[in-house]
């Protein structure tokens, strides 16, 4: 398998304070994987280095091949908090923006999500609560059709129904060799549909294993797993 | 479907269509649901039910046809065989279960047929 997403000797500052050091990651073709640690570990930031956000990291992020900033933005769907939007502006708006800019962007799909997720378009985006805005911001990142998505705590305000939903739309729409890194700090509902999990721990990669290793070698969940790492009683390796 | 995040989720799906097959849920030579559509039925990763399948297909539990999709084997010995495999995993923990209890064979029989005179009493 190629790898889609390659990270070599990312070291990240931050104000003279060391956010991401010595970070080597690789992320194979068609994968999901879930991103996982502690508020504040450097999850946000690593996904905002490789989506090409956050600038100014020594090492190499190579993603589908290529290093260019605009190159690898067309080929990564992140999720956004739209806050580079006028707040006043409409969600109709914000949408047609969206079928502007990116080629890849499926108007079907969106308007599936939506129905479910009972987006009102004729809102104003300041008028969004948390957990609308939120459903909109998942339901435009993954109307894309492209090869690496970036959903960063997608699910925070949504209700556990709409979650679900979302959560099918996953399985259903992602193409075979599409990438899903996710991160989140509840565990247990994204579990199940991930290939991989990678631990962010003292500013680098703790970990990256098979979620199904994890099951078969130490008859752990995902979530206990976790935990065990982070309460510092790791038995494993 | 329920899956305990404990054991492998691939190992699960296989045990799901092992007991849809025995109690006829699947019959002989049915159709499975497409890949796709099963991760999203069971909310898995496709890779993880394609994982299942190909075992069962190794297992030759299922039948793959070439662009029409995976079938239920029509060999009814090897559908006998997988239902004795299953009841056998079961007899196999009760049966070490109880020795852990000190439970002799003959004893283990005994308990056995009285309760199943119970059970057929609470029954009728």
């Amino acid at each position: 398998m190629t790898n889609t997403i390659e990270i070599k000797n990312l070291n990240y500052r931050k104000n003279y304070r060391s956010i991401l050091e010595d970070v080597n990651l690789n992320i194979e073709s068609g994968k999901t994987v879930g991103l996982l640690g502690e508020n504040g570990a450097g999850k946000t930031t690593l996904m905002r280095l490789i989506a090409g956000v956050a600038k100014g990291a020594s090492g190499s992020i190579t993603v589908a091949g290529k290093n260019g900033v605009p190159e690898k933005k067309s080929f990564i769907s992140f999720s956004e908090q739209l806050d580079g939007f006028n707040p006043s502006m409409r969600i109709d708006k914000i949408i047609r923006f969206y079928e502007d800019v990116y080629p890849d962007f499926s108007t079907e799909k969106y308007n599936q999500m939506a129905g479910f997720l009972q987006i009102d378009e004729g809102l104003r985006l300041s008028a969004l609560s948390k957990g609308m805005k939120e459903k909109l911001v998942i339901g435009l990142t993954l109307s894309r059709d492209t090869k690496v998505y970036l959903l960063d705590e997608p699910f925070g305000g949504i209700d556990s129904m709409s979650r679900k939903k979302i959560i099918q739309s996953i399985i259903k729409w992602k193409s075979d060799d599409a990438v899903i890194l996710v991160s989140d700090h509840y565990v247990s509902e994204i579990a199940s549909i991930l290939d991989e999990v990678v631990i962010i721990k003292d500013r680098t990669i703790y970990t990256q294993k098979s979620a199904e290793e994890i099951r078969s070698k130490y008859a752990e969940g995902i979530e206990q797993y976790y935990e065990s790492i982070y309460e510092g009683n790791d038995t494993n390796d | 479907m329920k899956f305990d995040d404990k054991i492998p989720i691939y190992y699960q799906i296989k045990n799901y269509i092992y007991r849809q097959i025995i109690i006829g849920e699947l019959a002989p030579g049915d159709k499975l649901p497409a890949v796709r559509q099963l991760a999203v039925d069971l909310t898995v990763n496709v890779n993880t039910v394609q994982r299942a399948l190909g075992e069962l297909i190794s297992e030759k539990i299922i039948e793959p046809q070439r662009g029409k999709g995976n079938f239920v084997t029509e060999d009814k010995q090897t559908i006998e065989k997988l239902k004795k495999l299953l009841i056998t995993d079961q007899l196999k923990e009760l049966y070490e279960n109880l020795h852990k209890l000190n439970v002799t064979d003959q004893e283990i029989l005994n308990y056995l047929q009285d309760y199943i005179n119970e059970r057929k009493q609470v029954q009728s």
